[in-house]
């Protein structure tokens, strides 16, 4: 997938602006706070239909305006596909797949697909489980929307469970209606956690391979799912029955705390090098190196899946890795298209910079170097 | 509203609360009232105050009724062994527009929602209880939305109707006619699977 056109009227620090991009390997370059990541923003918005700064869309509007819109132009190998967000203070958020207005947020995923790396995500491997959680679900969910409408399931039921949790006392009928949502809960977790376990399987089989590259062959990394309810196999039906006996188990612990203490909202992801957790005892350079094999993975997943590769989105974080990183990086990448931000054009290889397209931004205005 | 004379401001208020109608449809529905005449007028505010003067809940199966028991309940031509239990009254017509049930229904008015507060007790379930307790009742379908909370009154209702001895069936859900299996969600697959039928 190549990104062509992107146009952005009342986007953030934007008024109107349309931008046209040719190749592969696109640079924003200009001091802080110009408005170089909300270009890269408003791509991963047409993407998922969300920021992945912010879940509250009325920050995205520019300020003092009501409303914003993002459209990009997206060449797949079978043609061109358009998108476009309509976000409002007043109304619901609009999205148009060429030219027609879907119904579900879920059916956006699929049509644009982009990998977002930014400084956040170096620190994917030392930061809370919730981090790691958001990640997996993000990715799963441009792979197979199916998954994202499981997910929506999931937390509603699960907010509808804690809030019989917190009744318990007072009602009677709640423990019988405990269970009807704990059978709910645990059928649409099983799909989720399958679902999660194949994820990390085919991505820990690509991780490796990479990180094997990236270190010269000197580290084995493994990614491991860490799921909170362990399924004995893969197979939907014993998955459901070892969820449910799991929030059995867990009931009176459950009423106590007035929430739900085990399922897929408390999995988690490890990290091993050579046999040893990174999270715990991996230096800074190797959580880094972890978090950029990640990602590289995940672009060659998404291309394992679909057929087709993801476009790369690098926020900022080329000042945040070392030039033999950097090397590695632009050697795996290929024919990705790759859109970069930085404060300074020596942060790139000069070797490196000669097959990039510079645009400089100031004060919400690009321009084509 | 400033700029409306008092009697007109208060219609474009009291239409503007109606669900689907904004300020400017409700301003539009207002100044054509205005220039209709008298008479049919007259005929529309009756309609609104009859409709809620006239309309209760029939006393068996809980749907909106001008005669007690309504007139589904009343047609000795219905068969008094089957209830099928929905949420609302709107789904009675959907149902009935299929001209396929011939059976009685039971209307819940509502669902059970714990986020919105809303348990059993606030939905018709006790009703549905105390009529299936009669001999009558061979069969309760039940025919509540495939959501989360539509599903969840489902079992809940099943598990209290069971013990007493009573057929309890859920109507089908799965691929929709006409529909395509590439674009179903494994949730929905899946239950479709489980719901298949020998042919």
């Amino acid at each position: 997938m190549h990104l062509k056109e992107l146009t952005l009227n009342n986007y953030r620090n934007y008024q109107n602006i349309s931008l046209k991009f040719d190749g592969g390997r696109i640079l924003f370059v200009g001091r802080n706070a110009q408005g170089k990541t909300n270009i890269l923003e408003s791509i991963f918005l047409t993407c998922t239909g969300r920021s992945h700064r912010t879940p509250r869309d009325s920050e995205l509007i520019r300020w003092e305006q009501d409303s914003c819109y993002v459209k990009v132009l997206v060449e797949r190998r079978v043609g061109y596909n358009s998108i476009e967000v309509f976000l409002s203070l007043k109304d619901k958020k609009r999205i148009k797949i060429n030219g027609v207005t879907i119904q579900k947020l879920g059916q956006l995923m699929g049509h644009f697909n982009a990998v977002i790396f930014s400084p956040e995500d170096l620190r994917l491997v030392k930061e809370a489980p919730s981090e790691r959680r958001r990640y997996m679900d993000m990715e799963i969910s441009q792979m197979r929307p199916q998954y994202f409408y499981n997910l929506q399931q999931y937390n509603r039921i699960l907010a509808h469970r804690n809030n019989l949790l917190k009744e318990m006392n007072k009602n009677p009928e709640a423990k019988k209606m405990l269970t009807v949502f704990d059978e709910q809960l645990s059928e649409v977790g099983a799909f989720i956690i399958k679902q999660r376990y194949e994820f990390i399987e085919s991505l820990s089989k690509i991780a490796r391979e990479i990180h094997a590259r990236i270190s010269s062959g000197a580290e084995r990394l493994n990614i491991k799912y860490r799921p909170s309810i362990r399924a004995s196999s893969l197979d939907v039906g014993d998955i459901r029955k070892e969820f449910f006996a799991a929030l059995e188990k867990n009931k009176s612990e459950d009423i106590q705390r007035g929430s739900t203490g085990v399922g897929c909202h408390r999995d988690d992801i490890g990290f091993e090098i050579n046999g040893v957790d990174v999270r715990v005892f991996g230096s800074q350079g190797q959580q880094r190196t972890v978090a950029l094999s990640l990602k590289l993975s995940d672009i060659e997943l998404m291309y394992r899946e679909t057929g087709e590769y993801p476009v790369l989105l690098l926020d900022d974080v080329m000042s945040e890795l070392d030039e033999w990183r950097h090397r590695r990086l632009f050697e795996e990448l290929g024919d990705v298209q790759v859109f970069v931000t930085a404060t300074d054009l020596n942060s790139i290889p000069p070797r490196e910079l000669e097959k990039f397209h510079i645009y400089e931004v100031e004060e919400g205005k690009v321009t084509k170097r | 509203m400033d700029y409306y004379i008092e009697p007109i401001a208060r219609l474009i208020s009291e239409l503007s609360k109606l669900p689907g109608i904004g300020n400017k449809t409700a301003q539009r529905l207002a100044f054509y009232i205005i220039n209709m005449p008298d008479e049919q007028v007259g005929q529309l505010a009756s309609a609104i105050a009859e409709v809620k003067n006239k309309i209760r809940y029939c006393s068996v199966c809980q749907n909106i009724t001008d005669v007690n028991p309504c007139r589904i309940c009343s047609n000795p031509q219905r068969d008094p062994s089957l209830i099928c239990v929905v949420e609302d009254p709107r789904d009675v017509i959907a149902m009935e527009k299929t001209r396929d049930f011939r059976g009685l229904y039971h209307v819940l008015h509502g669902v059970i929602s714990p986020m919105n507060g809303i348990g059993p007790d606030d939905i018709k379930i006790k009703e549905l209880i105390a009529r299936v307790s009669d001999d009558t009742v061979k069969e309760v379908i039940l025919a509540t939305n495939p959501d989360v909370e539509g599903e969840a009154t489902a079992v809940y209702i099943s598990k209290l109707l069971k013990p007493i001895g009573i057929k309890v069936t859920r109507i089908a859900h799965g691929l929709p006619v006409g529909g395509d299996l590439e674009y179903a969600d494994e949730v929905t697959l899946s239950k479709a699977l489980e719901g298949r039928r020998e042919m």
